[in-house]
């Protein structure tokens, strides 16, 4: 049997009072790839940010499983609009910030570290772009050097809001085929939110799809098959 | 250069003033890049107002009847002292404030900002107008005036100045990462609200002791233009940390120099030459962008 790297029972999420989405059960088996589908609005965003401590849930339970005795550490990859440009921080700095959880306050950044966030660079195809500025690189660029950030934590379990949004095909492929051999090579887990359905169904192992207030939760073949998707958003596919 | 020679010699009559306006320009700068990178440069007008507007209060404790006559002639020694409580306290609450609207996400934050800064100097000027007290050095201080610095104020600033330059030193990674992705830094179970805090105390130090040093005027100009300066010019971070502290302390030195020589207020004259060299580096680089992109064309 698998074990379960988390595990939400009965999550009710939004923000302050004001409820977006309640009854969210699912467990993610260590070493899976999971997309998270849905329309605007849905709560996708919400619901990753919850997963990741950055809003509270509103009711229900998140639990997290051990590695090795010590708590899981989440790698987390934001939509890349929500970072300023006004930082003038290259690649590398910018991969460096992910080793902030190890490094204690008033200590700097040893070789190890600056080492690791080279690796990280190396591993995401950006080890070219280390000394450029992260606010002068295109979105396909600082995906991955965002990604490269997300592992620089080391992270048991990798986040990603909408990695694949608002940057070109070529671009997509790139992100979408390093996501692919990050799962494969690392045996990492993954659970990324995604629009492309066809990225989605050639990428991801299970699809967890938010759809009027319901929360489906199956593998990729059974969820996003042509008679499911007719089913679930009530059209016929030509 | 006779002039800079007169000025940094240890028995110039005015040498606390020079020291302090060069922690000032040197300070200043630090703490502003902060304010400039979270877009909060808004705040940086106001919070120096704030903060005249707690020395104005605290020179008018008698006045408001707050504190007896007796009382204050008791502390006159420490006069200063109660101006910086008064300057720090009105900043810290002022930044508390504005940060707990900030977390309920209700009307606009420029508003808010604004209507602080509005009421803080119509404050200022009320609490002077009936105050003895405020007529022998405050309307100085507004003014920027920079010409007698007490040897416990030239330490006070040295010491409050020096903790917030090695605090900005030991914890810039930490600032800078709250800064620039505050849910990032929530995933690495850092405490945002306590850095953020930390940060907002290192800022409201520093302001109130400029502002009781060299008035809100010059507090202003060099909290927001050096950086803003390097920021034209500078390629990362360190660039930029290190050149806004330079413009900051080199424009303070001569600012002081070019005053002192053609007998101007030292304030007013910072700030000026700070709009020049903003305005002479501004013109630099789209002059040079203008011509590459001629050249480049041809």
């Amino acid at each position: 049997m698998q074990e379960s790297i988390l595990e939400l029972e009965d999550v009710a999420i939004g923000y302050g009072s004001r409820l977006v989405l309640g009854g969210i059960n699912f467990s993610l088996q260590r070493g899976s790839f999971t997309g998270l589908l849905g329309s605007n609005g849905a709560g996708k965003s919400t619901l990753i940010k919850t997963i990741l401590r950055i809003i509270p849930p509103l009711g229900g339970r998140v639990t997290f499983g051990e590695t090795g005795g010590r708590p899981q550490v989440l790698g987390y990859v934001p939509q890349r609009e929500a970072l300023d440009s006004i930082f003038l921080l290259s690649s590398f700095e910018v991969v460096l910030m992910g080793a902030c959880g190890r490094v204690r306050p008033g200590r700097f950044f040893g070789r190890v570290e600056r080492d690791w966030a080279h690796h990280c660079l190396r591993e995401t195809g950006t080890d070219d772009l280390s000394r450029r500025p992260f606010a002068q690189l295109s979105g396909g660029q600082r995906q991955r050097v965002l990604i490269a950030r997300a592992l620089a934590t080391r992270p048991d379990l990798l986040l990603l809001d909408e990695p694949t949004a608002g940057i070109d095909a070529a671009a997509t492929q790139a992100v979408m085929d390093l996501l692919r051999r990050l799962h494969q090579e690392q045996h990492l887990t993954i659970l990324m939110v995604n629009h492309d359905l066809a990225a989605v169904r050639k990428s991801v192992e299970q699809v967890i799809w938010l759809h009027q207030g319901q929360v489906l939760f199956g593998p990729v073949g059974e969820l996003l098959s042509r008679e499911k998707i007719e089913e679930i958003m009530e059209l016929e596919l030509d | 250069m006779d002039t800079l020679r007169e000025i940094l010699d240890p028995h110039f009559l005015l040498r606390n003033s020079v020291y302090v306006s060069l922690l000032v320009g040197f300070a200043c700068p630090a703490i502003g890049i902060f304010l400039i990178l979270r877009r909060l440069i808004f705040m940086g007008v106001a919070l120096p107002q704030i903060s005249s507007t707690g020395i104005a209060f605290a020179f008018s404790l008698p006045a408001l009847g707050l504190i007896s006559h007796t009382h204050f002639a008791h502390f006159a020694g420490d006069e200063r002292l109660l101006a910086f409580v008064g300057g720090l306290g009105f900043t810290i609450a002022a930044l508390l404030l504005l940060a707990f609207l900030e977390r309920r996400g209700r009307g606009l934050v420029e508003g808010r900002v604004g209507t602080m800064y509005v009421l803080a100097g119509a404050w200022s000027i009320l609490l002077l107008v009936k105050n003895p007290m405020g007529e022998r050095g405050l309307l100085d201080l507004l003014r920027g005036e920079i010409i007698a610095v007490p040897d416990p104020e030239l330490w006070l600033t040295l010491l409050s100045f020096g903790f917030v330059g090695l605090s900005l030193f030991l914890f810039q990674k930490e600032f800078l990462l709250v800064s620039f992705d505050p849910e990032m830094a929530v995933t690495l179970k850092k405490n945002v609200l306590a850095w953020d805090l930390f940060l907002f105390v290192l800022i409201g130090l520093t302001i109130s002791v400029a502002v009781l040093s060299v008035g809100p005027l010059v507090t202003f100009g060099f909290l927001l233009i050096p950086p803003l300066t390097a920021r034209l010019v500078a390629r990362n971070m360190r660039q930029f940390s290190l050149l806004a502290c330079s413009l900051g302390g080199g424009a303070a030195l001569l600012g002081f120099a070019i005053a002192y020589r053609l007998d101007y207020p030292v304030g007013p004259t910072d700030v000026a030459l700070l709009g020049f060299l903003y305005g002479a580096a501004f013109l630099g680089k789209h002059g040079l962008d203008w011509f590459g992109r001629r050249f480049a064309g041809k």
